[in-house]
């Protein structure tokens, strides 16, 4: 196997800051690497993941101005896990502030998963605003990819890890797993919300990696990570990502295929089976999909890594 | 990290001859060809190979201690080197049940053991349900139970979701009206009069098989698809099973019937990234089976011949060995 490029050193930020991007919310942000570098965007995923420091170090920190922030209502930003005034077009809106508070003409957008939903939302949006897409475990939140996730489909391969996000609902409401939890998730009582975020989150966690990670599902059982991951998803999912169509981010592919870009995705990604990344190159050609043969969902698998740093490299 | 030079079954046992070839002609049509090989005073088992279609291999008796087992191996009906070949006449479930009967009692065995995989998984259910006064273990792999859920998952609606690319190849040979039923559609042309008809039907329907078998591609299962005797056989009674839904009486035969051989020693040993058969297969057949031991193989998929797979199949054998017996 030839070698496989790996991340970039750890580094630390050389701003950071908060912006007040609506009167209930303040987002924080922080930027790396180089100040006069190109201008890069992370978009972290769930929605409701939050950011991470390993998520600096995708990037050439000499050649890019590595801007990473944390979407309404998770990590760093306030107030923690709010559900209210948190949507899709909340964050395109919240993007396009923040790339005028800093001072930026265009970036490159970076995300996976949900990222690489919200990625496409903006970059649909604004096109003239992005220099390049590098798309990871590609979301088009559409119904079928939730029922796929969250009802009936990777529950096939993962029938141990599915058992215990199964059995916490009732037969009778099983019907409509995302609803379950939502009302859960929503409860008045924080011990039931708790309980049901665990779950929720957990889930997600055995099935990330193409082999189990026992420290990442331990981190994700934590109960103020798995709050805001939790219930910012599930509200998304209920709400169909906000969007007026179900295709709707494949059918304004249309906006955005003159922009250079790379896709990336697991062949064993179970969160988003490589069908989406699929159809999405299908309408989208000029893009480069790069499917990676030993890799789940995650964005820190090996040959992952490879993909998401060559592709960062090559635009850099 | 280069192991390309390692031989990647070495945690098998090694290669071995037969020491008995024969044939046993089950009906006025269908010829058997089997083989006995490791032990002939040694422990009985009967390895049932895949498909159904698949035929036997030499690589499949190196799962069994030669010192300690006798091993048998037999080509079901139609593949392999049994005769006619990639003939349906007379093909179902029950007939290979009945020849397996047949092979037992020729080859004089009491009791046996049952090794086997994927749709050998299906057969060996479906024998020790109708026998299971004969059956001394049962070593499974790669379960399937022919439920509708299980023939939707691979033909349908599951598998093609993480493997698009190869569905997309899959689906071509089938013009788009048809594609609602595609094994009615292979159906119709793997058995159609036109031989060029039948050989690409049976080289698309191999093609499919063989790219989602292994965790990581595997160059020479799909070259195996240039083999127009093995596509044919293969493609041609796996597809008339299909069609037949594995000729149960009801999707949920097998496992309904389980109770039948609650008492049998069981090891099950699935990959997790089995996405022909997928692992709930297994999960909802150890349910069935409390007494069975379930093997969860991390980072493997269907195919037998992935180390971590092969290892467990082996350690299973190795436990039933007669040398473990603490009677």
């Amino acid at each position: 196997m030839p070698s496989r490029r790996a991340l970039y050193p750890e580094i630390e930020p050389y701003n950071t800051g908060t912006l007040q991007v609506s009167p209930l919310h303040r987002v924080y942000f922080e930027e790396s690497g180089n100040p006069r570098g190109k201008p890069v965007v992370f978009l972290h995923g769930g929605p409701g993941g939050g950011t991470d420091a390993k998520q600096r170090r995708f990037f050439d920190p000499e050649a890019y101005r590595i801007v990473l922030f944390d979407q309404r209502g998770c990590g760093k930003s306030t107030p923690h896990a709010e559900l209210r005034e948190n949507t899709t077009w909340d964050l395109v809106a919240d993007m396009e502030k923040l790339r005028a508070h800093l001072g930026i003409e265009r970036w490159q957008v970076f995300g996976g998963s949900w990222g690489s939903t919200l990625a496409l939302a903006y970059a649909e949006t604004y096109p003239k605003r992005v220099s390049e897409l590098v798309l990871r475990g590609i979301f088009l939140l559409r119904r079928s990819e939730l029922l796929w996730f969250y009802q009936d489909g990777a529950s096939a391969l993962f029938p141990d890890a599915w058992e215990p996000y199964w059995e916490h609902i009732p037969a009778a409401e099983r019907g409509d797993m995302m609803k379950a939890y939502y009302r859960r998730l929503t409860s008045d009582d924080q011990s039931v919300r708790v309980e049901a975020a665990r779950r929720w989150s957990v889930w997600e966690a055995a099935t990330s990696f193409l082999l189990q990670r026992h420290d990442h599902i331990k981190h994700a059982a934590q109960d103020t990570f798995s709050l805001a991951f939790a219930r910012i998803e599930c509200h998304y999912f209920v709400h169909h990502g906000f969007l007026e169509r179900e295709q709707q981010l494949l059918e304004n592919v249309g906006r955005l295929r003159h922009i250079p870009a790379v896709i990336v995705n697991g062949r064993y990604d179970v969160v988003c089976p490589l069908h989406s990344a699929w159809q999405l190159h299908r309408a989208w050609p000029e893009a480069d999909l790069r499917i990676v043969d030993d890799a789940g969902h995650s964005a820190f698998e090996p040959g992952t890594i490879h993909e998401l740093v060559t592709a960062t490299d090559r635009f850099r | 990290m280069a192991t390309h030079d390692v031989d990647p079954l070495r945690c098998l046992y090694p290669p071995i001859e037969p020491y008995h070839l024969g044939r046993l002609q089950v009906d006025a049509r269908h010829d058997l060809y089997f083989e006995e090989s490791g032990n002939p005073n040694g422990k009985p088992v009967v390895f049932l190979h895949g498909g159904p279609g698949g035929g036997t291999d030499p690589k499949h008796r190196r799962f069994f201690d030669p010192t300690a087992y006798r091993i048998i191996l037999f080509d079901q009906r139609g593949c392999g080197q049994s005769e006619p070949l990639a003939s349906l006449d007379d093909n179902t479930t029950w007939h290979l049940v009945d020849d397996i009967e047949a092979l037992r009692s020729y080859l004089l065995v009491d009791r046996w053991q049952v090794f086997g995989g994927s749709w050998g998984s299906t057969l060996g259910v479906a024998y020790a349900e109708a026998h299971p006064d004969v059956v001394t273990e049962l070593v499974l792999r790669g379960i399937f139970m022919f439920t509708e859920r299980e023939a939707d998952w691979f033909y349908g609606h599951g598998t093609r979701m993480l493997y698009p690319d190869a569905w997309e190849a899959f689906v071509a040979l089938i013009p788009e009206s048809e594609r609602g039923d595609l094994i009615a559609a292979y159906y119709k042309r793997l058995t159609s009069d036109n031989p060029d008809t039948r050989a690409a039907a049976a080289r698309a329907w191999s093609i499919w098989e063989s790219r989602v078998a292994t965790l990581m591609p595997d160059a020479a299962a799909i070259a195996h698809c240039d083999d127009r005797n093995y596509t044919s056989a293969f493609s041609r009674i796996e597809c008339h099973y299909f069609f037949h839904r594995g000729f149960l009486q009801h999707e949920r035969q097998l496992l309904d019937d389980a109770v039948r051989i609650k008492h049998i020693p069981t090891t099950i040993v699935h990959g997790r990234y089995d996405v022909i058969c997928p692992l709930e297969n297994a999960w909802n057949l150890h349910k069935a089976l409390p007494q069975s031991d379930l093997v969860i193989v991390p980072d493997s998929g269907h195919s037998a011949f992935e180390p971590g797979i092969a290892a467990a199949l082996r350690a299973a054998t190795d436990k039933y060995r007669p040398d473990n017996d603490v009677f």
